[in-house]
């Protein structure tokens, strides 16, 4: 492991990570837990494990993002959210376009220019059913395990539309559905239908600049780069570790204030 | 100089009453404020307010319509509006419109309830028709006060709003020199909503007078929009880095009434709304709005602009997507923020405030 000269910690809503880079800004070191309310505890925490797990005892220079950002006593910067998986993600596959990230609570488009610059961006952040939460309710109402839901979704033949605009209203939905004997996999794969159909929407109301890129933790659910693909007609592109681009991106900021 | 001492909204109105004077309630956006004033009446704007439980509204109104609108007609169902003599209604939108006939059809307020019908086009006609307009309301206002004032009366009202409007005019062309702060200069901006004046004239001298050498911090922006509620934005906005140098608000800008050269008063109050910085609800095209804005950007060194807008403002929103890529043709950066007036500033909103000025930096 070459010498980390920078953190970037990324507070999302449901889980917070935290990445380290070598002076040349490339990955040396990461961590990722559920989000605990108590932030700053929660960061002194993660910098204690950093310094257990690589022997590093010298201070780095530590940048936020994320909404918990703010709370970050220990950061010396904080920075949004969108500029950091901009920087994370352009740093990874080298190139543009627009980027897809959809986190636990809300969901984001971002266009990258060419040179890894925040052109523009859009987000869902109201409304839940544009969002990983989404598909964690309804998981949870269909007991499938959340990790299994998206092959799930993938192998099932038959595909129910979902009306429900609501994530709570949409509960109601499967519950109905369920009581009228529809199967579970055509309700799952509807539910991710109907999620993407949002993104996507979203995708468009910014205007898709190709290649499509995908970032965020839900991005580990097959089905989601999938329909993706389907519902946009764009091959989509994933960095190496999706969930990590926010965090990375704000350590590639910290590597900036540590090299000058 | 940080802040300015500016009179309270209900203590003016007080004061003003305990004078013999009467007070309109006027909805957004254009209206002849020297009109009211010429009839002792003193106009008071009501741009929602944000802070009124607005479910009181709802009873009348679709959820499609915006907050403006639903919290103006709560603020009135809840009897906000009381120490009214009159309402006025101008034709801004549908929605306005609406408001105007849901006062007169159903809620039948005690005060009288006048609409004014807004022109959307700047012809030898429109002016004269909202000239036309104007007579109309000034019968009204004559019932109401049992006052007839002359010619003489009206233009000297006139010329007292002119010079008005030419001091908040100055208020923006000297903005960053006045050493205030965003939420201090948009406090001082928008007492004209409510302030005779004479006495809105005495402030901004005060405020010109108290020149600052500070040379203010942050990334120049531009706002545009209806309002700039909740005004917590401009403290956020400042927080992140940004500093406000000029708008494109309804409630501001875009009522940087030019002088008038008619002689005819009504003509004169009719011709000073027309040629006002252009407006969607007046008609102005989408190039001409962008032509106005690039300009504006140029003249105040504005990096961008952040469309603060209110959810479901329709002659906003419809203008948006070609307005926003008009600026981008011209190298201007601009975002897209949604509000509802009667919500709290979210965190939400801060985010991509400044989000987009990282991309400014």
């Amino acid at each position: 492991m070459d010498k980390i000269v920078a953190l970037g910690i990324d507070v999302g809503s449901t889980t917070v990570k935290m990445v380290g880079v070598n002076a040349s800004g490339d990955f040396e070191w990461n961590y990722l837990e559920g989000s605990d309310p108590r932030v700053e505890d929660q960061v002194d925490s993660f910098l204690q494990r950093f310094r257990t797990e690589t022997g590093m005892t010298d201070s780095v220079p530590l940048v936020a993002t994320g909404y918990g950002r703010k709370l970050v006593g220990q950061a010396e910067k904080i920075v949004t959210e969108i500029t950091c998986h901009a920087k994370g993600v352009f740093k990874q596959l080298g190139h543009g376009g627009t980027l897809i990230d959809i986190g636990g609570q809300d969901s984001k488009v971002i266009i990258i220019g060419e040179e890894g610059q925040v052109v523009d961006f859009a987000m869902n952040d109201k409304c839940a059913a544009g969002t990983g939460r989404f598909l964690e309710n309804t998981a949870g109402r269909l007991r499938v395990p959340l990790d299994q839901m998206g092959e799930v979704a993938i192998a099932a033949r038959d595909e129910v539309a979902i009306s429900s605009t609501c994530t709570v209203f949409a509960e109601s939905e499967i519950i109905s559905l369920i009581a009228h004997g529809v199967k579970v996999e055509p309700i799952l794969k509807g539910l991710h239908r109907s999620l993407i159909i949002r993104v996507v929407a979203m995708v468009r109301s910014i205007g898709l600049i190709p290649p499509l890129m995908l970032s965020g933790g839900v991005v580990k659910n097959p089905a989601i780069r999938k329909m993706i693909e389907e519902e946009s007609g764009e091959p989509v592109i994933l960095p190496e570790q999706p969930q990590l681009m926010g965090a990375y991106g704000a350590a590639l900021i910290a590597q900036k204030i540590a090299v000058g | 100089m940080d802040s300015i001492e500016i009179p309270k909204r209900i203590e003016t109105i007080n004061s003003f009453k305990a004078q013999g004077g009467k007070v309109a309630a006027v909805l957004p956006i254009h209206y002849s404020r020297a009109l009211f004033r010429a009839f002792d009446i003193l106009p008071v704007e009501v741009w929602g307010p944000p802070e009124v439980e607005a479910s009181y509204g709802g009873v009348h109104l679709q959820a499609y319509v915006c907050s403006i609108v639903h919290n103006a007609l709560s603020f009135l169902k809840k009897g906000g509006l009381e120490i009214a003599d009159f309402i006025l209604v101008p034709h801004a939108c549908d929605s306005l419109q609406g408001l105007g006939s849901i006062l007169l059809d159903f809620v039948k307020p005690t005060q009288t309830v006048a609409p004014l019908y807004l022109p959307r086009g700047k012809r030898t006609e429109d002016k004269q028709f909202l000239a036309d307009e104007f007579r109309a309301l000034a019968r009204q206002l004559s019932n109401l006060t049992g006052k007839e004032p002359g010619d003489d009366k009206l233009l000297e009202c006139i010329e007292r709003e002119e010079q008005a409007d030419l001091l908040l005019a100055d208020l923006y062309r000297n903005r960053t020199g006045l050493g205030l702060d965003n939420l201090s200069f948009y406090r001082l901006i928008r007492s004209r909503e409510y302030l005779p004046a004479e006495q809105f004239t005495e402030l901004a001298q005060t405020a010109l007078e108290k020149h600052s050498a500070r040379n203010p911090n942050g990334i120049p922006i531009l706002l545009s929009g209806i309002v700039p509620e909740r005004m917590e934005v401009l403290k956020a906005i400042e927080e992140l880095g940004g500093f406000v140098v000029a708008d494109d608000f309804a409630c501001c800008g875009r009522r940087l009434y030019p002088k008038g050269n008619e002689r005819d008063p009504f003509l004169r109050m009719a011709e000073r709304i027309i040629n006002a910085p252009p407006d969607p609800t007046r008609g102005n095209s989408i190039d001409e709005r962008a032509e106005f804005l690039i300009n504006l950007a140029q003249t105040y060194g504005a990096k961008g602009v952040i469309f603060y807008e209110l959810k479901f403002c329709e002659p906003e929103l419809f203008d948006l997507p070609n307005l926003r890529n008009s600026l981008k043709q011209a190298g201007l950066n601009s975002v897209h923020i949604e509000v509802d007036i009667k919500d709290p500033l979210s965190n939400q909103v801060i985010t991509r405030i400044g989000a987009f000025l990282e991309i400014l930096e």
